[in-house]
């Protein structure tokens, strides 16, 4: 019965075949706080925050930058660009490199490198654990970071997390077919991961008999880093919205193949970090003006978001660029210092604003 | 109201009119006196006596004890038919018009002639309908009416019958601002034709405004009667009730409580749509919270919670997903959603809400044996019984007894039968469907402080109304329908009735 009743709803485009994105409601209100948020540095691609010994950085292309003191020279600068960041319990900071190599900067690992490792070249979020092994999000088995829209419209669920001890190299992977795990937060006995494909945060108990258990599902986009903030809220960055184009466009294998193969990636019907720019982009052109708010006619590929999660996850607030703003593509946010910071990659700024506990 | 008519002979005059059902008094010695041409409204809480007093007048209740006169002669109007040969035509509340008939069918219902030329008839109806500005078909079968048009079919009936006294039983309840604002049009015009109006009405802005005078009753004794400018929204209220009801119905918008917090999500509906009435809608609704939806006659919102409590299907294809917790649903009858939690409670409380020949504790246990807890096959008259006992206490149903049938009782009390056979059923998410029509004030803040703690017990409640004060006072998030679809989402501290109307025309 099972088959034939998927093969209907396949049909009718009901049930698990139904093309639906969650609303934006409750917590996920759209708002214009991001947009009125303070910009403290203008830098291209700037991805994840981390707050080290020397204060506040940001990654952006192969450096890393301080976020307070714009016109310092970068803490450091790879030879290759840099896909995840985090601080240590030391004052280091570890950082996941595009071709797959972790180095560290400051700390006891100053100057430390670990090299690419087979299966684990797609670093898209690091995090220390308590015990001083370092958790690594590999958000796929098949392509680099760069690559994440191919992954996603190839749909692909080959992500992993892999638990890596600094002082010898050694790792062992703790989770895997993962849908583009993309942030990581450490609970001890326990790890809660976004995994951007299928909009959830999972929580994974290494060694339980049912190792994956959804925490939140049916984010209305697509989750990356998570952090946490005061009072026992976690931030939760979500980088581009999910719309119904390009769910059909992800049940329409035949149109996707054939988009892959001829178009090129920036004009994709996909989720992006900015959108809107060029004339080329497919269906982003026009608009109309309602309740004084210019909305596209086409939902937008690119979106600010960022979320307060309470200590249960639940949403509480968010934190809204809209199709019409300029903070878009948050990849990561963090608090520091009595603020809360925004990473917009798409727009190439970090934006920030007292963490006053207010909820949209 | 001029000085002429005060000084001419009431068209309408009743003295030490009483009813009593089963020895209990449903009116006691009341009087009460229409002028020509004067619009009198009636006001009271529900089983004040309203009811009972036009019912006497429109030939549906005989009197026990009394006297009426009209025009100045002694009366006894035993039937309906011998108070239309009086003049007397009443608008009823909850519409008594034939469904499966045309809405010219119905107007001429009684009046056709031996070889009926339909085609005449709809012309008439038609010319009758426009000159009373009704955008009605006259073509159309009632039962595809909304009930707001069936209303006006009702109103214009009344009207053709040249009447000379009109009673008007909650003629707004179904309304929207602009067709409120041509029945007032239409009131006037009849008071300049002299004809005599009797109004009963809840919303007491209404009866202020449109009102010459007032009679206020009281657990079915008169209270007072004087010029509407005389009185004020307050002293209305508290004539009808005893005491002040203002900050118990509305203080909320006032003097706001702090808005409860989401709990859980409890239902996502994404991307759902029904023909042409809804048409992409997405929200979602949590636990813990008063969820206010918003909008004019039409929007579709009681469609949309419809779908949700499986009363109807939505779009075949693609008709959007309704996810329960984390489980897609579609339910093809509301058993099935009661099943799992979901309860509506109807607008259409005659029509949809209960069986009316049915008693209390029969309705309610109806409500029981649909739910989850329901077992076993047969009727339990103790288990009936003690539900009935526990529900009619914890609602402050007045009946009679459990045994009275349900259309005995006042609208208020049926409203509250309708929502104790969904309260029963142990629900996760109640749907209330304009939870307060045609019902009175006392009712109204009962029904509110009901819908209050249901939330504070965790319950996810969405409230659908069209009344603005209701919806700012209970809600603590509002959503505004316009269109078929949810278009804005407002806070409480956001909200103001500018805004809320604002986004659900524009």
């Amino acid at each position: 019965m099972k088959p034939l009743s998927k093969t209907l709803d396949r049909w009718f485009g009901r049930g698990e075949a139904s093309i639906t994105t969650p609303p934006m409601d409750g917590a996920f209100r759209p708002n214009d706080l991001l947009d009125t948020a303070t910009i403290v540095l203008e830098a291209p691609a700037p991805d994840g925050l981390a707050a080290i010994a020397q204060g506040l950085v940001v990654s952006s292309g192969q450096s890393l930058k301080r976020v307070n003191k714009p016109a310092d020279a970068p803490v450091a600068t790879f030879d290759a660009e840099i896909s995840a960041v985090t601080e240590l319990p030391d004052g280091g900071a570890a950082v996941g490199l595009f071709d797959g190599r972790i180095a560290f900067v400051g700390g006891q690992n100053d100057g430390k490198t670990i090299a690419a490792q087979a299966g684990l070249q797609c670093v898209t979020a690091l995090t220390p654990t308590r015990d001083g092994a370092l958790l690594v999000a590999n958000g796929s088995a098949i392509h680099g970071p760069a690559d994440w829209k191919r992954d996603l419209m190839e749909k692909n669920a080959c992500g992993s997390v892999w638990r890596l001890d600094p002082a010898s190299g050694a790792r062992e992977q703790i989770a895997g077919d993962l849908a583009y795990p993309y942030g990581l937060l450490d609970e001890g006995e326990a790890v809660v991961i976004s995994e951007s494909w299928r909009s959830t945060l999972t929580r994974i108990v290494p060694g339980a008999s049912k190792r994956n258990v959804p925490v939140i599902e049916g984010l209305p986009a697509y989750p990356s880093r998570l952090s946490r903030g005061a009072g026992g809220a976690i931030w939760l960055a979500l980088f581009a919205p999910r719309s119904q184009l390009v769910e059909f466009v992800l049940r329409e294998d035949h149109f996707r193949r054939r988009m892959i193969e001829k178009i090129d990636p920036d004009f994709w019907t996909a989720p992006s970090l900015r959108s809107g720019r060029s004339p080329l982009e497919p269906t982003q052109q026009g608009g109309v003006k309602q309740l004084g708010v210019l909305k596209p006619w086409s939902p937008s590929r690119s979106y600010g978001l960022a979320a307060r999660l309470d200590s249960a996850y639940r949403p509480i607030a968010s934190f809204h660029s809209r199709a019409n703003g300029r903070r878009h593509g948050v990849t990561s946010c963090l608090a520091f210092d009595g603020r809360i910071y925004f990473a917009a990659k798409g727009d190439g700024i970090v934006v920030s604003f007292a963490d006053n506990g207010a909820t949209s | 109201m001029t000085l002429s008519s005060q000084a001419e002979p009431p068209l309408l005059e009743m003295k030490g009119v009483g009813k009593h059902y089963r020895g209990v008094a449903a009116l006691k010695d009341i009087d009460f006196d229409l002028r020509r041409g004067e619009v009198h409204a009636i006001l009271g809480e529900n089983g004040a006596g309203k009811s009972t007093l036009v019912k006497i007048l429109a030939g549906a209740v005989t009197p026990t004890q009394g006297e009426i006169r009209i025009e100045g002669q002694p009366v006894q109007i035993a039937s309906p038919s011998l108070a239309r040969r009086y003049g007397i035509a009443m608008v009823y509340q909850e519409t008594s018009l034939v469904p499966s008939m045309t809405v010219a069918q119905n107007l001429y219902l009684g009046d056709e002639k031996f070889f009926n030329r339909l085609r005449g008839t709809y012309i008439d109806a038609q010319q009758f309908l426009q000159s009373l500005n009704f955008p009605v078909d006259p073509t159309a079968t009632v039962q595809s009416l909304g009930t707001a048009k069936r209303q006006m079919v009702e109103i214009a009936r009344a009207v053709r019958l040249k009447a000379k006294i009109i009673i008007f039983d909650e003629p707004t309840a179904t309304l929207t601002p602009e067709e409120k604002h041509h029945l007032f049009a239409l009131t006037d015009r009849l008071r300049k034709d002299k004809v005599s109006i009797i109004f009963i009405s809840h919303a007491l802005e209404e009866a202020l405004e449109i009102s010459d005078r007032i009679t206020i009753l009281r657990d079915g004794a008169h209270v007072i009667t004087d010029d509407a400018k005389s009185f004020t929204r307050e002293t209305i209220i508290r004539h009808m009730v005893g005491r002040s009801l203002t900050n118990e119905l509305y203080g909320r918008a006032g003097a706001r409580a702090a808005p409860r917090p989401p709990g859980a999500k409890v239902l996502s509906v994404q991307n759902l749509s029904m023909q042409n009435q809804v048409r992409n809608t997405s929200f979602s609704i949590f636990a813990g919270q008063v969820t206010g939806v918003f909008g004019l006659v039409g929007s579709g919102r009681t469609e949309t919670a419809r779908i949700i409590a499986g009363v109807v299907k939505r779009d075949a294809f693609h008709g959007g997903d309704i996810r329960l917790g984390d489980k897609s649903v579609r339910y093809r009858t509301p058993r099935a959603a009661v099943g799992d939690g979901v309860v509506y409670v109807t607008e259409d409380r005659k029509g949809d809400g209960f069986f009316e020949t049915m008693s209390v504790a029969d309705n309610i246990y109806v409500g029981r044996i649909s739910s989850r807890e329901s077992r076993g096959v047969l009727a339990n008259r103790s288990e009936m019984n003690a539900l009935a006992k526990q529900w009619t206490q914890k609602l402050n149903i007045r009946a009679l007894s459990g045994d009275s049938s349900v259309i005995e009782l006042s609208g208020g009390n049926q409203q509250k039968v309708v929502i104790a056979k969904g309260l029963v059923q142990d629900p996760k998410l109640v749907i209330f469907d304009e939870p307060t029509r045609g019902v009175d004030v006392g009712a109204i803040a009962e029904i509110h402080q009901l819908i209050g703690a249901l939330a504070d017990d965790g319950l996810a409640v969405v409230v659908i109304s069209s009344y603005l004060p209701e919806i700012l006072s209970l809600a603590d998030r509002i959503l505004v329908s316009r269109q078929g679809r949810i278009v804005e989402e407002l806070s409480p501290d956001e909200a103001t009735s500018e805004a809320v109307m604002f986004a659900a025309v524009y």
